[in-house]
């Protein structure tokens, strides 16, 4: 919902030009008005509770039924129609806190929690790591996500690339975070589960225990559901356990987490394929009325060239993570060569040369630039020998009795962009070149494998073979059935399948209440509104994204150990502090405009400020400059900057960051606070040609006007 | 100075406070701002007797004014054509430099706004030929609005009834 108006917030305009007006001229009519405006108010704070809508819409009715005149029926006819019209949208205000159309300045949602698929209350949780609250950050994490461990090792963290701090240096080190609470949480034996509603006696079955399906487990076992999960393999954690290496999530994570899901009695049949051992029509008659398709994409794409099919020694990455994942340590073969250039690429190279491969090349046809493999895995692995030969096409796996021997492949160079922008490999002519190999691992792509599913007879699939599902509730062409993440989205991330599983335990509580699906996509919500930390301007400026320790590289390239070592507690407090709080400072740039435009001081340099030409930022120059009048802070939609009077000094901050901090003046009458001095300079100075001896005396307001007041009166002595 | 004057009787203030409420109220003020004020002296002993004095406290409307000087936005104004000294909201920030730099402490500060109030003889209401609130609410009309020489002569007339008693 990106629209580019906000239904309360120009409901909250109409009535306040309509109260300023003058128009309604009946003071019981314009008292309902009022009331119905302080009511709107509140909603566009987020202030307002689940009767504000029926009490808005009460005082509307009476207007109209009630009005003494006209103006006042049409203004109740007005309100009543507006609010039901945009009935979703007040809803929406209320109980999420939210108003992603950033109309509500208060309601405005903080971009890392907008980018993050699950909607996580990030500036919240960070927070709260600050202060040393790991369960608390746990438990608002898992608001919206059941994995804050396996995120916080493993996420794409689309929210760092949102990040504001990144415009002024590096983006918050959010996923680290978060794996950090989670860790210090579950190793305090603080890692809880919220209380679930009662048992309802509903069942609902779910087909495969990834992110995805137990996510929507989790959500549904806390509405009361019984739920049973269906597990082909004989772990569960999906591609969790079996497509991501050790050495990035221990198993110990996933099996922690999936054990706190399991612990709300959710049941898990694992070695129990759909189709095979268990069929729709037994698990019907067990009573399940509700279905999850989230069966991930456990096949593979292949080469397409000679060689592959017939060679001993061709293992797509896939299967052969998933045969390391389960305990199979044999190596490949001493020379392998992966193909392809994503994340699985890199895990499959890097979990060779873990197995004991002597040399590992990856073979990608386009350069380090168009890799969609993640940077910080690229230079991991890297770092750990992994060979790369870029703009290379494979033609042919090559072999002697059976066994692969070298793969034959071509350079290439890339292509002028085309009108998508991409720049295509085109083969150079006679150079073909053979890179020996005992084993080549495809890496280019996976797959939904569909067998078993023919008995859900109405679900239709795209033509990338995946589940065609409405995007907002996850349903598909048939009723009951649902499906979650990559069987819906092809190969894509942790993160999108429990956005997923999210929101597909939603639409299920809804099919099974009757209730009306959502039309539009949920919107992210705000579970805390918490202080900010109080900063210096200078150590906000100064303090830098923490260098995470790694695992030793010779260590990293022989055992499967958790190569990223974690923060320390001091990195995540510091860490914690660098943030700017997005979710209080909606970046508006009033403060700076006024400070500069207006008052012309220039005091404030916050460059961040600006998302489409970030400027440079420093606050260091604040103190320097700023005279401490508070018109920034006045003119702050949020409250974001505050101006404040403590222990004799006049401090202005930004979200805790301390800006500038004068000393005070007080009233040389009754002691009243006045202000800095060089406030009052900065007075002077524009005065100075009116009354050039003003100024020597500091006087506040009141005894101001008492004194001159009692200049002019007229007590003179009675006459005698 | 404005080309308008505004006299209080002294003598005939009975500090009643009319005309501070009937100024806030056509503004629309909250808690706080008071742009006109009744400023209390005394009680304090005169020869043998109690005396207690109100003085009535608006914008003086300065000749030349400390507030428009020292406000960096334009939003303190001298109305060139009567001299008027008001405030415009659209320009005004809040930096509260106008009450700081004012002697006599006539602008004020609304808090529901964020932005100085201040006396401005009701010029709209002047506009119209009408009187200011505050003039017009008074119960024993002490408040006199006008032009100087419109101004009754009240305090001279006094002396000289009191100088004519002496005889």
């Amino acid at each position: 919902m990106t629209s580019h108006t906000c239904s309360v917030k120009s409901l909250h305009e109409q009535l306040r030009d309509t109260l300023g007006s003058g128009k309604l001229t009946h003071p019981w009519c314009r008292q309902k008005v009022s009331e119905i405006f302080d009511l709107v108010h509140d909603v566009s704070q987020g202030q307002a509770g689940p009767d504000h809508l029926d009490s808005i819409l009460e005082l509307a009715g009476q207007l109209t039924d009630r009005g003494p005149a006209a103006d006042c029926r049409e203004s109740g006819e007005f309100v009543t129609a507006f609010v039901e019209e945009n009935r979703e949208a007040f809803q929406s205000h209320i109980s999420t806190h939210t108003c992603p159309s950033g109309h509500c300045p208060m309601l405005t949602p903080a971009p890392c929690q907008m980018a993050c698929p699950a909607g996580i209350d990030v500036p919240s949780y960070v927070t709260l790591v600050g202060q040393g609250k790991y369960a608390e950050a746990v438990s608002v994490i898992r608001r919206d996500n059941p994995f804050p461990w396996v995120c916080g090792l493993v996420c794409t963290h689309p929210c760092e690339f949102m990040c504001v701090r990144g415009r002024m240096d590096s983006p918050i080190a959010i996923m680290d975070l978060k794996g950090f609470a989670a860790e210090k949480s579950m190793s305090a034996r603080q890692y809880a589960n919220p209380e679930p509603l009662p048992d309802n006696c509903r069942k609902v079955c779910i087909v495969g225990a990834g992110p995805g399906g137990l996510t929507a487990a989790y959500y549904l076992a806390l509405r009361g559901y019984r739920v049973t999960v269906l597990e082909a393999l004989p772990v569960a954690g999906g591609m969790m356990m079996v497509g991501i290496p050790r050495y990035r999530l221990p198993r110990e994570v996933i099996d922690r987490e999936v054990a706190m899901i399991e612990s709300l009695g959710v049941e898990l049949r694992l070695n129990t394929r759909f189709g095979k051992d268990v069929t729709l029509e037994a698990l019907r008659a067990e009573g399940y009325e509700a279905f999850l398709l989230a069966i991930g994409t456990h096949g593979t794409y292949k080469l397409r060239i000679p060689g592959e099919e017939d060679l001993e020694g061709v293992l797509p990455a896939v299967p052969f993570l998933r045969r390391v994942s389960l305990g199979d340590h044999r190596m490949p073969g001493g020379r392998v060569a992966v193909v392809g250039g994503g994340n699985v690429a890199i895990d499959a190279a890097r979990t060779s040369l873990r197995l004991g491969c002597e040399q590992v090349h990856i073979l990608y046809r386009r350069t380090h630039a168009e890799m969609p493999a993640h940077h910080e895995e690229v230079v991991e692995a890297e770092e750990e020998g992994v060979q790369f030969s870029f703009l290379t096409i494979p033609k042919e796996i090559r072999g002697e009795n059976g066994r692969v021997t070298g793969i034959v492949c071509v350079r290439a160079e890339l292509s002028e962009p085309d009108s998508s922008g991409r720049r295509r490999p085109v083969p150079v002519e006679g150079s073909e070149h053979v890179i020996p190999a005992d084993a080549v691992i495809p890496a280019i792509g996976q797959e939904v494998q569909s067998k078993g599913l023919e008995a859900f007879e109405q679900v239709d699939w795209t033509r990338r073979s995946t589940i065609r599902v409405d995007t907002v509730t996850m349903q598909t062409h048939q009723e009951g059935v649902f499906a979650v993440g990559d069987a819906v989205t092809g190969p894509a991330t942790v993160v999108e399948a429990i956005s997923g599983g999210k929101k597909a335990a939603s639409a299920i509580h809804r099919y099974f209440e009757g209730i009306a699906q959502p039309a539009l996509p949920a919107v992210p919500v705000r579970r805390r509104r918490l202080e900010s930390f109080e900063v210096p301007g200078a150590l906000k400026s100064d303090l830098k994204r923490p260098e995470m320790s790694l695992l030793g590289r010779e260590r990293r390239r022989i055992t499967f150990q958790q190569v990223r070592l974690g923060l320390t507690d001091q990195q995540a407090h510091d860490e914690s502090r660098r943030c700017l709080r997005c979710d209080i400072c909606i970046r508006c740039g009033k403060c700076v405009e006024i400070c500069r435009d207006k008052m012309g001081i220039g005091a404030l340099q916050l460059g961040y400020l600006d998302f489409d030409e970030p400027g440079p930022t420093d606050m260091r120059i604040t103190a320097e400059r700023c005279i401490a009048c508070g018109a920034c802070a006045t003119n702050c939609p949020t409250g974001a900057m505050q101006i404040t009077d403590e222990d004799g000094y006049r401090v202005l901050s930004l979200c805790g960051t301390v800006l500038n901090r004068l000393q005070l003046e007080y009233c040389e009458i009754c002691g009243e606070v006045l202000g800095p001095a060089r406030y009052h300079d900065y007075i002077m100075k524009r005065v100075r040609d009116i009354s050039p001896e003003m100024g020597s005396r500091r006087v506040c307001l009141d005894c101001a006007r008492s004194k001159s007041g009692g200049r002019h009166a007229e007590i003179t002595p009675p006459r005698e | 100075m404005s080309q308008y004057y505004l006299f209080q009787d002294q003598k005939k203030c009975i500090g009643c406070m009319a005309c501070v409420v009937a100024c806030k109220s056509r503004q629309a003020l909250p808690r706080g701002p008071l742009p006109s004020l009744i400023v209390t002296i005394g009680p304090r002993k005169v020869g043998h007797l109690p005396r207690i004095a109100f003085t009535f406290m608006p914008c003086f409307h300065c000749e030349d004014p400390w507030c428009v000087a020292a406000c960096p936005t334009g939003a303190m104004l001298q109305r060139s054509d009567d001299g008027i000294v008001t405030v415009q909201p659209d320009l005004c920030v809040g930096c509260k430099t106008c009450m700081s730099a004012c002697p006599w402490g006539a602008p004020q500060w609304n808090p529901q706004t964020g932005k100085a109030v201040k006396c401005d003889y009701c010029q709209d209401r002047v506009a119209e030929g009408l009187e200011p609130a505050c003039v017009t609410v008074c119960p024993t009309r002490c408040l006199h609005f006008g032009t100087p020489d419109q101004i009754p002569e009240i305090r001279r007339e006094r002396y000289a009834r009191a100088r004519a008693q002496d005889l």
